[in-house]
């Protein structure tokens, strides 16, 4: 038999009751899922500025990337690690989130660039969003404009040492958290702002609802929100229907 | 030929009233025109001397004479040769004549020129939003946007200050200026 867990509301927390575990293998089970994890990390082949030419180089035969079993993805609900390659715009910014969200957990950013640590060249731009980590967890950033496929090549190394140690878990961040993060985009975009995934759910389902969660942001997320609808299948051949 | 041809523009636009010819090197040449003669002058090039390539139309904001300058880029691939042709409009209101019957590619420059310095073209086929589809503020190229006050005003900036620069900084090493009196102060916004 199974209990429901309940579910808490706006403004409640939850107690968090640790489970006892009782398999002595546990630990070690988690070791090596954690090490299995850190050895093959799909990265999403979506590259925002110009630093993504040095991801060719990192990837092909002389630094060559995948010896580290870390290969491009083209599908965001496949991949773990999403690169933000230099300057983000505010129209591109709207598209790394939903790409974001899209993102299967555990999920990890990688800011790459002086731009997306404090806007760098594009400092006075009012095109580009200066701190990347306003509006998503970052786990790492490689600064340098733009940073050699050495240094990308060590910052991965690095995020891979942290998933190894189970220290790379911003990413539930974005669910303890997401009051924050929709309020600096709801700064930047306007308050209609609203994207088809319903984070907060999410957060319910991994159990990392927390009361930063919800907020006055969220609230007015709520008023604003539109629910999604299924798109309308429609087939319009002539041929085709004629035939049936 | 193609120097025959050149020498047979400069007699022509030298016999036109009202226009200012200066000729930059042997393949550049600068016309400066009324706004009100630009339109024939352009027909006048494309129609009779070849120039049937417009480059781009570009746009200078002239903010205390309060007038916009225009410039028309057109190329002739017989000639081989550049004609700028500059003119100045009033800033207020911002409003000239499209030549997008006379050079069709102009439809693009003029969108783009209406959507970065808000100069509206009379009888361009479209003048929506081109590049800055989701942006609603002032045309961000007019020189009295100011960028600056807009991303302090939008953005937060990273502290830069962590503890092992304070470290540093007890030794006597460190940052010689500090990213709050640099440039990207936000003293403006916090005055204000």
């Amino acid at each position: 038999m199974t209990e429901l867990i309940k579910t808490p509301r706006a403004g409640e927390t939850l107690p968090v009751t640790a489970g006892k575990r009782t398999n002595p293998l546990a630990n070690v089970f988690d070791e090596l899922v954690r090490f299995a994890q850190s050895r093959s990390l799909f990265m999403l082949h979506y590259c925002t500025g110009c630093g993504a030419i040095e991801l060719p180089p990192a990837m092909t035969s002389r630094f060559d990337m995948e010896r580290l079993g870390i290969q491009p993805m083209v599908s965001p609900r496949q991949a773990d690690i999403l690169l933000v390659t230099g300057y983000v715009s505010v129209k591109t910014l709207k598209r790394v989130i939903l790409t974001y969200e899209q993102m299967g957990s555990p999920k990890y950013v990688i800011g790459i660039c002086s731009c997306t640590v404090n806007g760098g060249m594009y400092w006075q731009s009012y095109a580009t969003a200066k701190k990347l980590n306003d509006y998503m967890p970052v786990d790492i950033y490689i600064a340098g404009c733009m940073p050699r496929p050495e240094a990308v090549i060590a910052g991965l190394r690095e995020l891979m040492e942290n998933i190894r140690q189970g220290k790379a878990d911003s990413w539930k961040d974005y669910y303890r958290h997401y009051d924050h993060y929709l309020g600096h985009q709801q700064r930047l975009f306007g308050e209609t702002w609203q994207t088809p995934t319903d984070v907060i759910s999410e957060a319910r389902h991994y159990g990392l609802f927390g009361p930063d969660t919800l907020g006055t942001h969220t609230a007015l997320l709520e008023q604003h929100q539109k629910p999604l609808e299924a798109l309308e299948m429609k087939v319009d051949i002539p041929e085709l229907t004629a035939r049936r | 030929m193609t120097k025959d041809l050149s020498t047979w523009l400069d007699t022509l636009l030298s016999e036109l009233q009202g226009i200012e010819v200066r000729r930059k090197s042997s393949r550049r040449i600068r016309v400066d025109v009324q706004p009100d003669a630009l339109p024939a002058l352009l027909e006048l090039l494309r129609g009779r001397a070849s120039y049937v390539h417009l480059s781009a139309i570009s746009c200078v904001d002239w903010i205390e004479e309060n007038e916009f300058e225009l410039v028309y880029h057109v190329w002739s691939y017989e000639i081989g040769s550049l004609v700028s042709a500059h003119t100045r409009i009033a800033r207020n209101p911002g409003v000239y004549i499209s030549v997008y019957d006379i050079y069709t590619p102009a439809a693009f420059f003029e969108r783009d020129i209406h959507e970065m310095f808000g100069v509206f073209f009379e009888g361009s086929p479209d003048m929506s939003k081109f590049i800055l589809t989701e942006w609603d503020g002032p045309p961000p190229m007019r020189k009295d946007f100011d960028s600056e006050a807009w991303v302090n005003a939008h953005f937060d900036f990273q502290d830069y200050q962590p503890d092992w620069l304070t470290e540093i900084e007890a030794k006597g090493g460190g940052v010689a200026v500090r990213p709050d009196e640099q440039r990207f102060s936000r003293r403006d916004v916090d005055a204000s």
